[in-house]
């Protein structure tokens, strides 16, 4: 194995970053948060599903190369379907199974200069038995992880991620599905119109995020991109506490964007 | 990605196998030679399934026995496997709770990780393989178990009902379905209800109740193994296309005629 030195390790961990980076830039945002019946996870999509079930209060999305994502996923499951089997459903937590096994893989890929890097970024949820204890993970293409309790985002950069979450901050999301669903939405589109508003001169900037935001997603709805939201669900009768949302659930919070 | 590059496959069992930490599962393995002679049909209890005009009902008693022991009268036998799939238990309770959480599992690890539910045939021919699996246990005399399986096939928006034999075999059955050591003493009673009162598919939801509780309460009488219901109610359950629901206290009071 060659030996590098540290001016070379560094360069190496730079260009992997700026490869990485590059591709994720145009992901297309996650967008998660809490309501007062449970969790939402939100994003737009064209073909691929985005949002996915993991195990019985868990669910997760993610931006990347879906096959990076695809194997992310069914890591994931596994390791939540053994351990529940072998211990109990109890014991299967998105603090255990971020921690000790989705960050570390990660983490191992992103620092072998000979592997192929993950390209990804995702958001890990659990509902709790109780809405003081629901736990959103987000988890980078490093393999470093960051917890949150109300919401939290993924997108191409990190200044896209920090403009949907003071948008949900501003507006929390605690009334019904429907209406955190729209705002959601509305964070959606605030996140995908700041991956390039950034490296734009100020005076191009639009002077209302807002209304820019909601116009990207009513010209992407119109391009033919579908929006994808799951929930988990704290009161439900049904096995499954997650669910896709139906269209026609979505179309009540989506209509005014078209 | 060391922990990601698993030989990922939809079964849930090559999933355990993988992670060598079985107990106690009916697992594919060498028939072990000598003690053979215990009879496989040593199942005390009584559990019945019968159609009504909106689906099935499933009703059981709560008797737990080691010999000649009431080791438990509170024992649950009447068991969700998923929204719409009942299993009614009878043989060796250890056993039977193993397979029923290795079933839910199964079911729930197919449909996140294939992002597609299991099939109605896809499920049958699980719980067939585990309890062919169980072979050697059960003619070894520790652990024989054999379900009635109910279901709600939203194809057909109908109910069915599947027994099976120690050996795994699977029969589908018209009207009703009933195992344990209880089952055979009334069976002569199920046919004299359909040939005097008609159908089971063709009454409605309390009146099959009443008819089933009846026959429960004639097995208790017949059957050492099979408990009454003066200590504790029996479980009772339907399951409609909507799910799967308990029946109240009250009308299971009402069907004993209290």
């Amino acid at each position: 194995m060659p030996s590098y030195s540290p001016y070379e390790w560094n360069e190496s961990i730079q260009q992997r970053n700026e490869y990485i980076e590059d591709r994720l830039h145009e992901g297309s945002p996650v967008v998660a948060s809490t309501y007062a019946g449970g969790l939402l996870v939100v994003s737009l999509r064209q073909q691929q599903r985005k949002v996915y079930e993991i195990y019985d209060r868990l669910m997760f999305s993610a931006i990347g190369n879906h096959s990076d994502i695809e194997q992310i996923r069914v890591g994931a499951i596994d390791s939540a379907h053994a351990e529940g089997f072998n211990r109990s459903p109890e014991d299967v937590s998105v603090q255990r199974l971020v921690s000790f096994r989705i960050s570390p893989a990660i983490k191992k890929v992103y620092s072998d200069p000979f592997a192929q890097p993950v390209v990804f970024k995702g958001v890990f949820l659990e509902l709790g038995k109780t809405p003081d204890r629901d736990l959103i993970v987000t988890v980078g293409y490093d393999g470093e992880f960051a917890t949150s309790e109300k919401n939290a985002a993924v997108a191409g950069t990190s200044f896209a991620e920090d403009e949907i979450r003071k948008h949900l901050e501003a507006s929390p999301v605690t009334e019904n599905l429907e209406s955190a669903l729209a705002t959601c939405i509305e964070a959606w589109g605030i996140g995908k119109h700041h991956l390039s508003e950034r490296d734009k001169p100020e005076m191009e900037k639009a002077a209302d995020p807002i209304a820019a935001g909601r116009s990207v997603v009513t010209t992407h709805l119109k391009d033919g991109w579908h929006i994808e939201a799951g929930v988990l669900e704290r009161d439900t009768n049904k096995e499954s506490r997650f669910r896709l949302l139906t269209a026609n659930e979505i179309s009540k919070s989506s209509e005014s964007f078209a | 990605m060391t922990f990601m590059s698993f030989e990922s496959s939809s079964s849930f069992m090559d999933l355990i196998a993988r992670e060598q930490k079985s107990v106690g599962l009916p697992m594919p393995g060498p028939m072990h030679q000598g003690g053979m002679s215990q009879n496989i049909d040593t199942h005390s209890t009584t559990v019945i399934a019968v159609k009504y005009d909106g689906g099935i009902i499933n009703v059981a008693d709560r008797r737990a026995t080691a010999g000649y022991s009431v080791m438990y009268d509170q024992a649950e036998k009447v068991l969700p496997l998923d929204d719409h799939t009942l299993i009614s238990i009878s043989g060796s309770f250890a056993k039977s709770v193993e397979v029923v959480r290795f079933l839910r599992h199964t079911f729930k690890y197919f449909e996140r990780s294939q992002l597609q539910p299991m099939s109605l045939e896809g499920k049958l021919m699980e719980l067939q393989r585990v309890i062919a699996n169980n072979v050697p246990a059960a003619l070894q005399g520790i652990g024989a178990f054999i379900p009635v399986l109910s279901t709600f096939d939203p194809e057909i928006n109908q109910g069915r009902i599947y027994f099976y034999d120690g050996m795994g075999g699977q029969f589908e059955t018209a009207e009703y379905g009933a195992a344990g050591s209880g089952s055979a003493p009334i069976r002569g009673a199920f046919e004299y209800i359909l040939r005097t009162k008609g159908p089971f598919r063709d009454m409605d939801r309390l009146t099959a109740l009443k008819e089933t509780l009846t026959l429960l309460e004639i097995a208790a009488d017949l059957d050492t193994a099979t408990g009454g219901s003066s200590k504790h109610l029996p479980a009772a359950k339907f399951i409609t296309l909507a799910g799967i629901q308990d029946f109240t206290d009250a009308e299971i009071l009402e069907a004993l005629g209290r």
